[in-house]
């Protein structure tokens, strides 16, 4: 009996050597190590992980998020990747940035990857063009490129990042003050149209409505608004208008991309310049027109420090009527611990220009962030890695993420029926990101950006004229561009 | 042959020699320094000569002095320069006259001083994040606790932070707010070393309270003024953490001083030599601050000796 069980074991050793030899799957324990935003989205990413992710590779796999807050998330991850400690695996990242970590050796380029494994492949064409040409690609390719390629991968060009967030931006507004009779009586006397109240209204909001709806809600304290008798005065409208990192090039060029300007175009570079273009009329005109609406809004915006995230404050405190804010903002507002008007909001596609025709155009600056590999990864968990995007992106996975606040970039997901319902603002997302384009994606990107958020924060702050804030920047942007090459 | 013994006359020995001792012992602390100051110092010095950037592959060449000349003739540079200098100025000119006040209030007995000297002495202990965040929010012109105030007296909120001029007041404000009490311990330390009978003469001799301030008090606080003011033109000279957090260098560029911008050159645009070279500028402007304040000390000790 004793021999018997020695050969028994020895055959199912050599069984199992013979198993293991033929197949290269081997289990092993696996810890990515992702550089994240501290927000929601993030957070639902490693408690979901966590909770549901099981390796196909049949791999113990650790999602270590390393969360880090906003206001340095850039510095910190520049930090990390530039002294070569070969922290991530993977990293959350602006679209921006992409330049900059690419040409630097720190992002992976996964093109190879795309056109050989049929499940990412299947995955970039279920993703909106808008996301791809933004999140993905560097050197950028515009959505009509890529379009008008027909294939994914495209010819030439190189992929990088998949969506962890997209993100677009939509209006909030308390509806007891839009939806009350009383209210909109007076607005339709006053300027004889409509109060928006419903989406549809809000559909038909552009610019100009925007700036009635910022003066005609503008009250002090002890007026009343609706029914109620207010504490504190009170705003009609925001924006982000703020010095720090991007928080008004966003919404800037919004406006110059709705009035037909535009940005120095790196897609079509070296023939495109930056003066004449930056600081062309149109941008001019965009820009006063963007600076013209900022004296119905609280006093912060004399100050150049409204971001995002004051005016997601301010509408939350109950002092202003509408805003126009990233939907990643919106979930603490509908949190009654953190919100005074967590009842009493509604969301709506973000105003925009009207065109001769009567429609309106929403052209906006994406936001959101996606996530890329890192170079220095094995291959094992390069594919391990791999798998979470494919875990990540699945249908079932993203709409989980949009129930908890989050959104998903995947067509199939944002048309299937029930997705405008799962959160309110699904349907404005939905509307908005189809208006979607990105600002330049080149290494210089971040002095481009500080130099021109200085010009539109003089600009924001009544010390120079819009015309003159954007002949700075062109110039500025002319002589950088020309000196990296990027112009001729 | 026993443990002891081996220590005795190997290496151990040889390195134990009394000869010896004191190097070994402040070998480690060397080693540290240099690893931790010398050796970074040295390298972005070296650093300052190429062209790297910490964010490119591209293997960086030699370029001499070139960053340095463009440093110099960069007129944001000098701006910045000008920025910091109105805020050093103003700040420790405020941090003087309170510390001084404060130091003179101090040096008197009355109840409760040693509890209003510890409220008073908390600022300084506080980190330079916590005194940016407090300033900004006292400041929010919507909700701030600034602009309620001033809302008594006028129907429309108050805006610091919307002009330059506001928005350098509001970082000297805080600054001094948070410094002054360093001052007034060192003017302190110099009041309460004055000897009683001086004054006791003085005041037999029927001085004046400027005469007695003038030739008793305030050559005994001297020197210590000259070493309060060398440390907070330094310590200002180097201000980051409130400006970025209070102003971010705006509106505009207009309360951006030359560590903000040092920082974006360095950790936002990778500009890495350009940055080595201005910090190596920025050096030189401290070392000779320092110089100055050494020289007058110098001077204070032959005129008393």
């Amino acid at each position: 009996m004793k021999y018997w069980n020695m050969i028994g074991g020895a055959l199912g050793a050599c069984v199992l050597a013979v198993g293991l030899g033929t197949s290269p799957a081997v289990s092993a324990d696996i810890t990515i190590t992702m550089a994240a935003p501290d927000w929601p989205p993030t957070r639902f990413m490693k408690e979901h992980f966590d909770k549901t992710y099981k390796s196909p590779a049949g791999h113990t796999t650790t999602l270590e998020m390393d969360f880090i807050p906003w206001p340095s998330f850039y510095e910190r991850v520049a930090a990390s990747l530039t002294s070569g400690e070969q922290k991530y695996q993977m990293i959350v990242t602006d679209s921006q940035w992409l330049g900059a970590f690419v040409e630097g050796g720190y992002y992976l380029d996964l093109t190879d990857k795309i056109k050989t494994d049929p499940e990412l492949g299947a995955i970039m064409k279920d993703l909106h063009p808008a996301l791809v040409s933004a999140y993905s690609t560097y050197p950028h390719k515009t959505r009509a490129q890529l379009e008008a390629a027909g294939e994914v991968p495209a010819p030439d060009t190189h992929y990088y990042g998949f969506p962890q967030f997209p993100d677009t931006y939509v209006t909030y507004y308390r509806s007891d003050a839009f939806c009350h009779e009383g209210e909109a009586a007076a607005f339709e006397a006053k300027y004889g149209g409509k109060l928006p109240c419903t989406y549809e209204d809000w559909q038909d909001v552009d610019w100009e409505k925007f700036a009635q709806i910022g003066e005609f809600f503008q009250r002090k304290a002890g007026e009343k608004l609706g029914d109620t008798v207010l504490d504190d005065d009170f705003y009609g409208i925001a924006y982000q208008a703020g010095k720090g990192y991007d928080f008004s090039t966003m919404q800037i060029n919004a406006f110059i991309w709705q009035h037909g300007g535009n940005i120095w175009d790196e897609t079509n570079a070296p023939e495109a310049q930056a003066e004449g273009v930056v600081n062309s009329d149109i941008a001019v005109k965009a820009m006063d027109q963007f600076l013209s609406l900022l004296q119905y809004m609280p006093p912060v915006a004399q100050t150049g420090q409204m971001d995002i995230f004051v005016i997601q404050d301010l509408y939350m405190q109950g002092k202003v009527g509408a805003i126009v804010d990233w939907v990643g903002l919106g979930e603490p507002v509908l949190d009654p611990k953190a919100s005074k008007v967590h009842d009493k909001s509604a969301f709506g596609p973000a105003p925009g220009l009207r065109k001769a025709d009567g429609s309106i155009d929403r052209t906006g600056n994406i936001g959101g962030q996606p996530f890329v590999l890192t170079t220095w990864n094995s291959d094992e968990v390069v594919d391990e890695a791999l798998n979470v995007v494919k875990w990540w992106l699945s249908p079932e996975t993203q709409l989980e993420a949009v129930k908890n606040g989050g959104q998903s970039g995947l067509v199939s997901v944002m048309s299937d029926p029930a997705y405008n319902d799962l959160r309110p603002w699904n349907r404005a997302h939905v509307e908005m990101i189809d208006w979607q384009k990105d600002v330049w994606h080149i290494p210089e990107f971040f002095e481009m950006l500080t130099q021109q958020q200085e010009e539109f924060d003089k600009a924001i702050t009544g010390q120079i004229s819009a015309k003159e804030a954007l002949d700075s920047v062109a110039k500025f942007q002319q002589e950088l561009l020309e000196d990296g090459d990027y112009i001729q | 042959m026993s443990i002891v013994a081996a220590e005795n006359t190997g290496f151990w020995a040889w390195l134990m020699a009394p000869k010896r001792r004191g190097a070994l012992l402040v070998t480690p602390a060397i080693a540290i320094l240099f690893v931790m100051n010398i050796f970074p110092l040295l390298w972005s010095f070296g650093l300052s000569f190429f062209n790297f950037r910490a964010n490119r592959l591209n293997v960086p060449t030699f370029q001499g002095l070139e960053n340095y000349q463009r440093v110099l003739v960069d007129e944001k540079v000098w701006e910045r320069f000008q920025t910091t200098a109105l805020i050093v100025g103003s700040s420790v000119m405020l941090q003087l006259i309170f510390g001084f006040l404060l130091a003179l209030m101090f040096a008197k007995s009355f109840p409760l001083r040693r509890i209003v000297l510890m409220l008073v002495l908390t600022p300084m202990m506080l980190s330079f994040v916590s005194v940016g965040v407090f300033f900004k929010l006292f400041y929010e012109p919507t909700f701030g606790i600034v602009s309620h105030v001033l809302n008594e007296f006028s129907s429309e909120p108050f805006v610091m932070l919307g002009s330059p001029g506001g928005a350098i007041a509001g970082i000297v404000i805080a600054d001094a707010w948070m410094w002054s009490p360093f001052v007034m311990l060192l003017v302190l330390a110099g009041l309460v070393s004055v000897p009683k009978y001086l004054y006791e003469a003085a005041e037999i001799d029927r001085a004046s309270p400027w005469r007695r301030f003038w030739t008793i008090t305030f050559p005994y606080i001297k020197s210590l003024l000259l070493l309060a003011i060398l440390f907070r033109t330094i310590e200002t000279f180097k201000l980051f953490d409130i400006v970025y957090i209070i102003t971010e260098g705006g509106p505009g560029s207009s309360t951006e001083t030359i560590a903000v911008y040092l920082y974006r050159i360095a950790f936002q645009f990778f500009r890495t030599s350009q940055s080595s070279a201005l910090a190596y500028i920025v050096l030189f402007v401290v070392i000779v601050l320092t110089n100055l304040y050494l020289y007058a000390v110098n001077r204070r000790e032959s005129e008393v000796g």
